[in-house]
């Protein structure tokens, strides 16, 4: 892996930063492997410039901890269905749904498309122009001709609508 | 995981607050969500759950149309659902109809999906090559030993195999692409992808491609490829020139192991390959006709030995 001294410098420079901001985001004891976990990805990165910038490193250090996150639910909700599991799938490839599973995901996608559909076709629009298409929020007030603080408010319901679907379905 | 009840909260509030903040790519008040952080832990533990349920919202939003408002039109015929949406998307159904419903459903259970699909099943043989045109201009070559099953114009499942997929640009439709259990959705696309067993590997040589929306949500840009092996992903750069290369009779190894490398030749020239086990990994670019004429050509191309056994040939490591 030809990481670029400078990559590596410009690491060594923020460590003290990123290890700070994932012991607040909830790293605890891992922080130190996790920042190693962060500097294999950033080595892996696909355009050493832009990772040697710091908002990228802590960009990168977010979109770990929201993979942690992720990995730890799944492994608990994996070891909940391994009663019904066929072995031998991939780490990252759930065992064959039980109905069960299947209802759940299904109901997750009509309460997702619920909550798109009372958003109103520009939030919907503009979230999907956000998170999917990668477009700043300048960029989308821009292509939509309306303010800066329009697309945030926009963001933050959309959000909210979002987190609240998914927790109706975690609380049932 | 038991959290508050009330939907108000304020800390949940500034968890959405930053949630929607730290995903622009102009963001960089890091020092500032850093210090919200570490007031309360509680703060981390409202942002994970917002983030989860923001990746897991991603699949449908992928699936969505860029649409620009619009004045409505009547209503068209509701599809074949139970309980369908009100409003906008009610009236978009169409298109996102049986088929990609369900495989919403089925990218968000990450589960693996055996059964046969409805739609037109391409298969090619070994060494043999495919082209598939798709409806609305944009087309698949299918590499040897393949198997791709289309579902309609903006939809296909790669069940085995590899294909180039040169997609006709249409923001409102994206193009999906289920590979084994993972979805791909394009923005206007050429794009490689290569499934063997659980090995996933996805090269873009022109616009965007995001691999998995519903979970990782890895975007690759041009010149970007992204190989899953042992369940984790690998973004590297690749030369987007490159991409798509074995239809002019070129292959490229990075990293294989030997079982990988007899699995790829196998399919690309209609000879069989075997490999001895072993842990030897390697690196090269092989001209598949030079191999087809002559297996043996491998050991100076590849530093490995070639025997001949029964109708096939063994490689190993020397």
């Amino acid at each position: 892996m030809a990481s670029t001294p400078s990559l590596e410098q410009a690491y060594l420079a923020q460590r003290e930063r990123l290890l700070r901001f994932l012991r607040a985001r909830g790293a605890g004891e891992a922080a130190e492997d996790l920042a190693q976990e962060l500097w294999l990805r950033l080595a892996a990165a696909p355009d050493p410039v832009a990772a040697a910038n710091p908002g990228y490193m802590l960009r990168a250090a977010d979109r770990l901890m929201i993979d942690r996150y992720r990995a730890e639910r799944q492994a608990a909700s994996r070891d909940k269905a391994w009663a019904e599991a066929q072995p031998g799938l991939a780490d990252n490839i759930a065992p064959a749904p039980g109905a069960e599973r299947e209802l759940a995901a299904r109901q997750e996608v009509a309460a997702i498309e619920r909550a798109l559909a009372d958003l109103g076709p520009r939030a919907a629009a503009i979230v999907r122009r956000h998170r999917i298409d990668g477009q700043t929020q300048r960029a989308i007030a821009a292509e939509f001709g309306v303010s800066l603080s329009t697309v945030e408010a926009d963001l933050r319901r959309a959000y909210a609508l979002i987190a609240d679907a998914r927790r109706a379905l975690d609380e049932v | 995981m038991s959290g508050t009840k009330t939907t108000l909260s304020p800390i949940r509030e500034q968890a959405i607050a930053w949630a929607a903040t730290t995903r622009d790519p102009d963001f960089a008040d890091w020092d500032g969500f850093t210090a919200w952080l570490e007031a309360d832990p509680a703060h981390a533990r409202a942002y994970d759950a917002v983030q989860f349920a923001l990746e897991d919202a991603d699949a449908v939003l992928a699936a969505l149309p860029q649409l620009v408002p619009e004045p409505e039109a009547e209503p068209e015929p509701a599809a074949a659902n139970d309980n369908p949406p009100s409003g906008w998307l009610a009236s978009r159904r169409a298109w996102l109809g049986g088929a990609v419903a369900a495989a919403l459903v089925l990218a968000l259970t990450s589960v693996l999906w055996l059964a046969p699909s409805g739609g037109a099943i391409h298969e090619t043989a070994p060494g043999e090559t495919l082209t598939i045109a798709l409806g609305d201009g944009s087309r698949v070559e299918l590499a040897g030993g393949s198997r791709l099953a289309v579902e309609g114009e903006r939809a296909a499942r790669l069940e085995a195999g590899q294909a180039l997929f040169t997609i006709r640009h249409d923001a409102a439709r994206p193009f999906v692409l289920d590979a084994g259990a993972t979805r791909l959705v394009d923005a206007g696309t050429v794009f490689d992808v290569r499934l063997a067993g659980e090995t996933l590997d996805v090269a873009v040589s022109e616009g965007a491609v995001v691999v998995a929306p519903d979970a990782q949500a890895i975007r690759l840009d041009a010149g970007m490829r992204a190989v899953r092996e042992g369940g984790r992903y690998r973004v590297a750069p690749v030369d987007p020139a490159g991409v798509g290369e074995w239809r002019r009779g070129r292959i490229s190894f990075e990293n294989a192991g030997l079982a990988e490398i007899a699995a790829e030749l196998s399919r690309a020239t209609g000879l069989v390959f075997t490999a001895e086990p072993g842990d030897t990994r390697l690196s090269g670019s092989i001209a598949v006709d030079a191999v087809r004429a002559d297996p043996r050509a491998l050991e100076a191309l590849l530093g490995v030995s070639v025997r001949p056994q029964g109708e096939g040939w063994v490689i190993a490591a020397r």
